[in-house]
């Protein structure tokens, strides 16, 4: 059958020249390229001013900037709450160890929850990584927003941070360019892209 | 070159700039640099979506969602290098939502035949009932086979930039897209 002709398959995907195609091949080619041609006209309609409407009564991408930040932290750290902490009982006595020293001071200042708040803190073991930092609809997948340290080169990287209860997706970049989805998540959801990739959920009580 | 924004401010569009730019100029807070990503993809968009969803009008709602909701995800898109990919990627998604949705014996105005206009040259009615033949094939074509035809022979992708677009396997596509050139051939036959 002619639409399973290798060499036609092989013409229209730009592997071989068409003109070498036997005739009846030849003519299937032009069919099929004209049939093309035809679907390439040109759309009639424009969305811009609807959609640019909607950007401009949608607030602005929110940015987080560092000051931003350090200013919540800042307020984390010298207001009272409790803290809602994440931890992965799957990993050793030491990370264990290591992730308490991390949450004693502020337990020792006697913090008690905020109203609509919680602290989530994020741990991963990214041995050998140069960097890792957490972006998620916290923080308006912002680049740069929190940074995840590794202080004693161990690999495993931690951090916290403030965020209002609810459900959160987030998602870990390891040396500004590898997005990992927390195995340790539990939960999961579609990043609603498609190609069916999915970012870790938080839930963070308040 | 410089042209004057509707909010009052002029909008310098520059081609020049990479999508990378243009991307963190908006996240950064200038929304109307959104507008220079329009101006690139709009029309690709819009083709795709017609194609997808056999309706001019169903194709500009897919195509304005998919711009919005790309725009309040902007910073998701974790390479924005590869934006065109990502747009196509989440329009594709909404006309798949939208096929999904749809009840089969809905028909589309669009599918009307066109109204003959005595101003219309005989070679331009030609051409139209030419289009409209080409339309009813691909539209016969399971959503898949339609949206690797189109982005391969309508959108000129290679086979990377659709795996990267559907989330298909290079191999998978490429049957695809050969099943969908032969039954196209067999539905074409009238086709000069």
């Amino acid at each position: 059958m002619t639409g399973n002709d290798p060499r036609l398959q092989e013409a229209l995907d730009g592997e071989r020249d068409p003109a070498t195609l036997p005739e009846g091949l030849r003519e299937a080619y032009a069919r099929l390229t004209a049939a093309a041609d035809l679907l390439r006209e040109p759309p009639t309609v424009s969305v811009a001013d609807r959609v640019m409407a909607e950007v401009r009564r949608t607030a602005p991408v929110a940015v987080v900037s560092p000051a931003g930040v350090a200013r919540r932290v800042a307020r984390w750290f010298t207001r009272p709450r409790a803290v809602t902490l994440r931890l992965r009982p799957a990993w050793t006595l030491a990370v264990a160890a290591a992730l308490a020293a991390v949450v004693l001071v502020p337990l020792r200042e006697g913090v008690t929850p905020g109203a609509e708040e919680g602290v989530a803190q994020f741990v991963g073991h990214f041995p050998g990584a140069r960097s890792v930092e957490v972006v998620g609809s916290f923080n308006d997948w912002r680049r740069g927003a929190l940074a995840l340290r590794d202080d004693d080169n161990d690999g495993i990287w931690h951090g916290a941070v403030v965020v209002p209860a609810g459900q959160h997706e987030y998602m870990f970049v390891v040396d500004g360019e590898r997005w990992v989805a927390d195995p340790l998540a539990g939960r999961y959801v579609d990043d609603g892209f498609g190609a069916g990739r999915q970012n870790a959920l938080l839930v963070v009580r308040p | 070159m410089t042209k004057p924004a509707p909010g009052g401010s002029p909008l310098v569009v520059s081609d020049a700039l990479s999508d990378a730019l243009v991307v963190g100029r908006v996240l950064d807070g200038d929304g109307e640099a959104f507008g220079i990503i329009i101006r690139r993809y709009e029309p690709g968009l819009l083709r795709f979506a017609t194609r997808m969803l056999g309706s001019t009008d169903a194709a500009a709602d897919a195509v304005a969602e998919s711009l919005v909701r790309a725009y309040r995800h902007l910073a998701q898109c974790r390479d924005p290098e590869r934006l065109k990919s990502w747009l196509y990627r989440i329009t594709g998604n909404r006309c798949r939502s939208h096929i999904g949705r749809r009840h089969t014996s809905d028909v589309s105005l669009d599918d009307a035949p066109p109204v003959a206009d005595p101003a219309d040259t005989w070679a331009a009615l030609e051409r139209g009932e030419q289009v409209a033949l080409v339309e009813r094939a691909l539209a016969a074509l399971p959503a898949e086979k339609r949206e690797a035809f189109v982005l391969k022979h309508v959108e000129g992708m290679s086979y990377e930039e659709m795996a990267e677009v559907t989330g298909a396997r290079i191999p998978t596509l490429k049957m695809r897209v050969h099943r969908a050139r032969a039954a196209l051939l067999v539905a074409l036959k009238e086709l000069v």
